[in-house]
């Protein structure tokens, strides 16, 4: 008997559960109403807590086929590409008040495409560039000229 | 109700109003042709272009991507052999072959015509059903309300292909996500942690981009390497060949009974909670096959498999949209990118919704008819280009529809903060799904939770027996078909098991 991921993550849950089940009872009680604010989270959290649980046993109880069988099979899976691409669109969110709208989404849309499929011609480089201006100059002249949105100004850059 | 109707058409037959309609259908079919951008990836990248427009201009513009992304699917389902959008699955059945045949102008223009008269016998029950849902919710009290949500979240719990337990799970963070922030009834802060970023609780739509756009583009990247290109290089000699239109309308009403019986599979489908397309499309095509008098012939280009799929596909949007507007319940993830737009103009939904909101209700009506003959004109035009547009790599489209789900966000109401949510739940989103959980359930969750605690406290506050909720026919009966879904759900997956461990098994 071992513990697989559906374990892991119900004894995740579970304690999520619980901790905001104790957090629940602890919210005050309003004098007019018959049922305070902790009333509907506490139904919902035993619920969570529970199913999480039986999540668990769920987990422990399952048969297990040998961690060879079918692994070959399943398609492989590029997870690099995926770290990678949280990690550009992380620092976006993280640039985009420091270098205002324009810069940081220029940026951002050429480095996340080169780093999704690299350009090995000059013309791909090119095209590359194209997209990645394009896409800033044509949204920010669309939200901030015709929808009226003030998009974030770079406090580094000041544009 | 048809001079209701007609007002509502004369109403959208001005600029203002057809002009987003048809740059919606435009962009749907564009979104919705792209494998790799799903319908609701393409509404939430118009989202943010709604903001400033009147309510109705801006829902006329969701309702036109969801026609046109309905059909758009079903280009790359019959040249690549993917689905577009995943409404158009069971498509790549039968269309895929029929143009490996030798015959794609047949297939594409079998399932365009089949989505246009799907969408439109659809349309007939949308607008003659929809208020007759609305007024029985009408005589709903706190408890039948109450009771009709828990329905409606273990229904989709209980559908969600993955593990009950799992989807049972998925609807309970949903509900807790909208719990953290001040509670609906006293204004006390809840889970906040003493936290300001967490006092204003989780703005909806930011959590359904970041869970559905940005965690669903992040599972894409994960196959980006597979070998695809040589399904693009293998299109490049493909032409569609001359297929008359009206060769294809005989062909769909030869059978008339397919038509109709895979519009209503749709059609129900859709009016069930927060399933959408690729689950009527499926369902219909296999109901065509059980019927059909040649059921040996599927899979290898028959033309009623793709009828069957296509013509659901788009009878599940006016099925969704039934739901969203009688109960204010979203039908789909699409219907729910509506409903948080609907929200930010200020427009309660649910039964009220129709009698309170007369010119926006018929205007939908009446967009998602015009849409049906936008969507045809803009394919008979854009076909020949479409070669090329379904070709466009993920590498390239990703980063640009990031940019546009940011945008959404942030429009919002212009700050960062709304980003951050979006960036956390794209995260946790992602996270979920590599772990197995279904998210369309948390998304209900998370819609319903505020409705459902109201709703459960006014009960309460009305009169503090419980048992009410049981012993009020409708809320009781609610209740029971609650349970006997989970309890379906359970007696399916062990019979499931029991076949499989019968079977051993096959791949």
């Amino acid at each position: 008997m071992s513990i697989g991921r559906d374990g892991i993550a119900g004894l995740i849950l579970l304690a999520i559960s619980l901790v905001l089940l104790v957090k629940s009872f602890q919210l005050p009680s309003i004098p007019i109403v018959p049922v305070g604010p902790g009333f509907y989270p506490a139904i919902v959290l035993s619920f969570m807590a529970v199913a999480s649980a039986l999540l668990v046993v769920q987990d422990l109880l399952k048969r297990r086929a040998p961690a060879s069988a079918g692994a070959s099979d399943a398609p492989r899976r590029n997870y690099r590409l995926v770290v990678i691409a949280f990690a550009v669109v992380g620092a976006y969110v993280v640039l985009l008040p420091l270098l205002g709208f324009r810069v940081a989404t220029a940026l951002f849309v050429g480095t996340l495409q080169a780093a999704l499929g690299r350009p090995r011609t000059a013309q791909q480089w090119m095209v590359l560039a194209a997209i990645a201006l394009g896409t800033a100059a044509a949204s920010y002249f669309v939200f901030e000229r015709y929808l009226l949105v003030l998009l974030p100004r770079g406090t580094w850059t000041g544009f | 109700m048809l001079d209701l109707l007609a007002n509502g058409l004369v109403n959208i037959a001005q600029w203002k109003y057809l002009l987003p309609l048809f740059a919606g259908t435009f962009v749907g079919v564009i979104g919705g042709s792209l494998p790799g951008v799903t319908i609701t990836m393409t509404v939430i990248v118009v989202l943010p272009f709604t903001y400033g427009l009147d309510p109705l201009a801006g829902l006329a513009a969701m309702t036109g991507v969801y026609v046109g992304g309905s059909t758009g699917g079903l280009i790359a389902a019959c040249l690549l052999g993917i689905p577009g959008s995943p409404a158009s699955i069971a498509t790549t059945f039968d269309g895929f072959p029929m143009a490996r045949n030798g015959e794609p102008g047949r297939a594409i223009w079998l399932g365009v015509w089949a989505s246009v008269w799907g969408g439109l016998i659809g349309a007939m029950f949308l607008v003659f059903l929809t208020g007759p849902l609305a007024a029985i919710a009408l005589e709903f009290g706190p408890w039948e309300y109450f009771s009709l949500f828990v329905l409606a979240m273990a229904m989709v719990a209980g559908l969600s292909e993955a593990s009950l337990l799992k989807g049972l799970i998925s609807t309970a963070i949903g509900l807790l996500i909208s719990m953290i922030g001040h509670d609906p009834i006293g204004s006390v802060p809840r889970f906040t942690f003493g936290s300001e970023f967490l006092g204003g609780g989780f703005p909806f739509l930011p959590v359904l981009i970041g869970v559905f756009a940005f965690a669903q583009i992040m599972t894409d990247l994960e196959k980006l390497d597979l070998p695809r290109g040589k399904v693009v290089e293998s299109l490049a000699g493909i032409r569609l060949e001359r297929f008359s239109h009206l060769k294809a309308n005989r062909e769909i009403f030869r059978q008339p009974f397919l038509l109709a019986w895979s519009t209503i599979v749709g059609l129900f489908i859709g009016i069930l909670p927060a399933i959408g397309g690729s689950a009527s499309s499926v369902m219909a095509y296999d109901q065509a096959k059980k019927f059909s008098k040649t059921p040996e012939r599927f899979g290898k280009g028959h033309p009623e498999g793709i009828i069957a799929s296509e013509a659901s596909n788009n009878a599940n949007v006016s099925g969704s949209l039934m739901t969203i507007m009688a109960f204010g319940i979203p039908g789909d993830a699409v219907t729910a990118v509506m409903l948080g737009a609907m929200t930010i103009h200020g427009i309660q939904s649910g039964p009220l919704f129709i009698s309170q909101n007369p010119d926006i209700a018929y205007g939908i009506y009446a967009a998602y008819i015009l849409a049906h003959p936008f969507m045809l004109l803009i394919c008979v035009v854009l076909m020949p280009l479409m070669l090329r547009v379904i070709t466009v790599r993920m590498a390239v489209l990703a980063p640009v529809v990031l940019v546009l789900c940011v945008l959404g966000a942030y429009a919002l109401n212009n700050t960062m903060q709304s980003v951050y949510v979006l960036l956390l739940f794209g995260v946790v989103g992602y996270v979920l799904v590599k772990l197995g959980f279904p998210l369309a359930p948390l998304i209900l969750g998370l819609i319903l939770g505020d409705q459902i605690e109201i709703n459960l406290v006014r009960a309460m506050m009305t009169d503090a027996d419980p048992w009410l909720f049981l012993t009020r026919p409708i809320s009781g009966g609610l209740l029971l078909a609650a349970a006997l879904s989970v309890a379906l759900a359970i007696w399916q997956h062990l019979r499931h098991q029991n076949r499989v461990a019968e079977e051993g098994p096959d791949f």
